[in-house]
């Protein structure tokens, strides 16, 4: 646990200068077994201090990897040389954030953080239950990590915290020869919010995991490819939170919509159907811890949700202090750092789009022909909009039923226009947690949402 | 330095006396001097100081490693004891093989005391430039550091590597505007040691630049057809990584998911195609010096006239499948001759396709189907580059790719980190709206 020597600086902190002073300890764990062998095994513990300085409208930022009262004073000073110098040659002469309400934010932070050989113990039970019960394998990969987060933050004016996030999962991959001759390969996670003890205790679900991955990659190997073009799809819940997050998420954090994304003229039109709602939850949704759960941020923003859309209007941005002043509004929680020697950016946390009133299976029997996708292994998407899913699991739809499989295919669009096309939005929605947006920095971060019917072009043969 | 190799010593003992029979250690500090751009305005500077100490150790074949960034005594032995714990809750692999005592080697390289005044004013220069010459232009990020790294890396079979290195980084992302409408936005950058040319005519930049400007108003294209993609330097790059990684890298041959792991000495790719790894070549600024694993980097022709002439392999994945170790692992390190046709020429002797300037798409799957998105990608049509396209989905197999090579360029655009042609490519299905 960090000590905190912080707190005693916060009078120091000079006037005129908006100061943050966070330690922080991330703590990485990860093994990985590869058809039945360790190939990795590895633990980090990484931990410092740092501080940011703004002044007249620039950044000064300096961090130290230790945790001493010479590296505070060190930083402090070297953080606000840095924002004098650019302050020199740049001269932007803005005026300070507006100020918020002092408070201080204290969790539970007594994370477990396990032993490596639970790691290693889970990784063989899961190893021995593929080898049983998951026959025709060419190959088995499995990961558990978990990553873990103190930080200390101790600011010129909001709130001070000291929180602990950990979050755990296990990753895994399986191969298997295709019909055609060619490997075929699915991807599966397991896991969320807490330690590695959470999931030990909960191997049941893990298999139910695997068992379904397996069943969906022996499918996989008669797999079609799908006939390119623009088509009906039932997105599948775990769809809908990388569309939240990739293709609408990234383009309403106000630092790229100040960079010229496609959100910045559409503030309060309309961007999707009126069936869309997206939200990007600080850390409780529907009476729900959410899987990355914010309280304050690292500018010391208290934090709160921030609608995003509403009834298919934009309504919001994502923002920092900064960007908040510029478009006049009230900061929600969202800048955010990933380690000691990083600088807050804008960042999503939970990112949702909100359920609606249609059953699965309703919006799967009401297409005719067009194709259920179910999971992706990579998104990416422009701050024009456009999107690109790689999909791995699908299945086609013909007249209202499930029909063959399908091989890995790309899905594109862009996002307000294919939003637009949503009409059906059922009434479930599903997180997931494994995934590490990239953005300068890593982060980690929650998405979710229910299925949806839409129409999106599809790539093929 | 000595304060380093005193740090690696310390350890590599403290590992020792706690069981390992086989260990390495690295120790590191780094400092980075950084300028950020965002939204086309200077916005921040940075200033990092960093530490890094890596342990790794065997144990009665079992292998164990942790990190962390500081270098006292209590946290030495506290990292060797977590280390050696992580170790020994592993499962025994004779194949974890450090290399052999390579003797001790030390390296300087690059710009180590950086002239922060210049590359500030460069940075500046660049902004304002892009402003004037590219109006255009909305910079959405840009990252100009200075890294100056110091390490040592030592093992149980006598190794002792030291290196001191620093270098410049740019990396900049940027889309076009005009009259309410935005291109896909493009991100490039390069690495160096001279401050003595302008950054706006370094590597790519001036073009890719030029290139997005052109990208603001895009027409989408009609139907499906077979046709030839020629992809930009920085986009072949991805490319290349996405099949190496697939196919000669020594985790895939080992998981026997590698469609080459029977093709060593065999032709996988056409026969003008030559890929070396090339940490070590001039034009490749602060390559790596060393392996992870206690090797000296050795540049090395993977695809030779192309014939498969090794995996990408260490010492572990060579034990366990009995081929080769190769000179280096640095797939970011690539180097593809130039070939003998000016770029104008190939262009002139498309039919139909589209130049390439970025793919959006995963790592394309065991099989090397892929299907990504063309990005900042033009129309070339009966010779001529015609307009800017969106939407236009490029499919196709990489293993098939390598071999349908129509031509490769005479121009080449190093960034530092690679050296690599233009490379068009036939039979590839393009799909549009």
């Amino acid at each position: 646990m960090i000590k905190d020597i912080l707190s005693g600086y916060k009078s120091s902190m000079p006037d005129g200068v908006h100061t943050e002073l966070r330690a922080q300890m991330n703590r990485n764990r990860a093994v990985v077994l590869m058809s039945g062998n360790i190939i990795r095994n590895e633990r980090e513990d990484i931990s410092g201090v740092s501080a940011r300085s703004y002044k007249n409208g620039v950044y000064g930022f300096a961090s130290m990897a230790e945790i001493s009262d010479d590296a505070v004073k060190k930083v402090l000073k070297a953080s606000l040389e840095n924002a004098e110098f650019l302050d020199k040659h740049i001269s932007k002469n803005r005026e300070i954030f507006p100020a918020l309400p002092d408070g201080r934010f204290m969790r539970d932070i007594s994370m477990p953080d396990p032993e490596q050989k639970i790691y290693v113990e889970i990784l063989r039970m899961m190893d021995d239950y593929i080898e049983k019960n998951c026959p025709g394998l060419v190959s088995r990969m499995l990961m558990a990590t978990s990553n873990g987060v103190e930080k200390l933050l101790v600011c010129s004016d909001g709130h001070d915290i000291h929180d602990d996030i950990t979050r755990s999962h296990i990753k895994f991959k399986l191969t298997a020869m295709g019909n055609s001759g060619n490997p075929v390969d699915l991807a599966g996670s397991f896991g969320g919010y807490g330690s590695m003890l959470e999931i030990a205790n909960n191997m049941e679900g893990l298999y139910r995991q695997v068992d379904g991955v397996y069943e969906r990659l022996m499918d996989k190997r008669s797999g079609i490819h799908p006939e390119a073009g623009i088509k009906t799809v039932v997105m599948g819940s775990t769809m809908a939170g990388i569309l939240a997050h990739e293709a609408v998420g990234h383009t309403v954090e106000a630092d790229l919509v100040m960079g010229g994304s496609v959100a910045r003229p559409m503030l309060n039109k309309q961007v999707a159907s009126e069936l869309v709602s997206l939200t990007d939850f600080a850390n409780t949704a529907y009476g729900q811890q959410t899987p990355q759960p914010i309280y304050v941020d690292d500018e010391g923003t208290p934090a709160k949700d921030a609608e995003i859309i509403k009834n298919g209007i934009l309504v919001g941005y994502m923002n920092s202090r900064e960007s908040a002043q510029r478009f006049g509004v009230e900061p929600c929680g969202n800048a955010r750092a990933w380690l000691f020697s990083d600088e807050p950016l804008i960042r999503m946390r939970n990112t949702l789009i909100l359920p609606g009133k249609d059953k699965l299976e309703d919006i799967i029997s009401s297409v005719d022909d067009g194709y259920y996708l179910l999971d992706y292994n990579n998104g990416q998407a422009d701050t024009t909009g456009e999107f690109m899913f790689g999909i791995c699991s699908g299945y086609e739809i013909k007249n209202g039923k499930l029909g063959r499989p399908i091989l890995d295919t790309t899905i594109t669009g862009m996002a307000f226009d294919m939003l637009k096309t949503v009409d059906m939005v059922s009434d479930t929605i599903n997180w997931t947690s494994s995934g590490t947006c990239g953005k300068k920095q890593p982060m980690a971060v929650g998405m979710g949402g229910p299925a949806l019917r839409c129409k999106v072009m599809i790539g093929g043969r | 330095m000595e304060n380093l190799k005193n740090v690696a010593f310390s350890a590599l003992e403290a590992l020792k006396a706690r069981g390992a029979q086989q260990a390495a250690v690295s120790a590191s500090f780094s400092e980075t001097k950084e300028f950020n751009v965002d939204g086309g305005e200077f916005s921040l500077f940075r200033t990092l100081f960093d530490n890094s100490l890596s342990l790794t150790a065997v144990k009665d074949g079992k292998k164990g490693s942790i990190g962390v960034n500081h270098f006292d005594t209590e946290t030495i032995n506290s990292a060797a004891d977590n280390c050696i714990a992580s170790a020994e809750a592993s499962e025994a692999d004779d194949n974890w093989e450090f290399g052999p005592d390579a003797g001790e080697h030390s390296f300087e390289d690059g710009i180590t005391e950086p002239d922060m005044n210049l590359f500030f004013r460069r940075c500046q220069e660049l902004v304002e430039t892009i402003k004037s010459d590219f109006p255009k232009i909305m910079i959405e990020q840009l990252i100009a550091s200075h890294n100056t790294l110091s390490t040592v890396y030592i093992n149980t079979n006598g190794t002792v590597f030291e290196r001191k290195s620093g270098l410049y980084n740019l990396m900049i992302m940027f889309s076009g505007h005009e009259n309410g409408k935005g291109s896909s936005f493009f991100g490039t950058g390069f690495s160096t040691c001279d401050l003595s040319m302008a950054f706006i005519d370094q590597a790519s930049l001036k073009r890719d630049l030029a290139d997005v400007e052109k990208q603001i108003d895009t027409v989408p294209v009609s139907g499906k057809f077979e046709g030839t993609i020629l992809l930009s330097p920085g986009c072949l790059g991805n490319v290349l990584y996405y099949g190496l990684s697939n196919f000669a890298n020594g985790n895939a041959v080992n998981a026997g998911t590698s469609l080459w792991k029977d093709k060593l000495g065999e032709m996988v790719a056409d026969e003008r195609l030559t890929i070396s790894l090339a940490p070590r070549s001039e034009e490749i600024v602060c390559g790596d010096r060393w392996t992870g694993d206690g090797y000296l980097c050795e540049d090395f022709e993977l695809i030779k006239e192309g014939k498969l002439n090794s995996f990408i392999m260490d010492k572990y994945f060579s034990n366990k499948t009995g081929f080769e170790r190769s000179g280096n692992y640095c797939v970011g390190n690539m180097i593809v001759p130039a070939g003998t046709t000016p770029l104008s020429e190939i262009i002139a002797g498309i039919d139909r396709g589209l130049m390439v300037g970025r793919i959006s798409g995963g790592n394309p799957s065991s099989s090397g189907d892929f299907s990504m998105v063309a990005k900042n990608s033009f129309i070339i049509e009966n010779g001529k580059i015609g307009d800017a396209v969106s939407e236009v989905m490029i499919n196709g197999n990489l293993a098939e790719l390598f071999k349908n090579i129509r031509d490769i360029s005479k121009e080449k655009e190093p960034d530092g980190s690679c050296s690599l042609p233009w490379i068009a490519f036939d039979g590839v299905t393009i799909s549009g709206k």
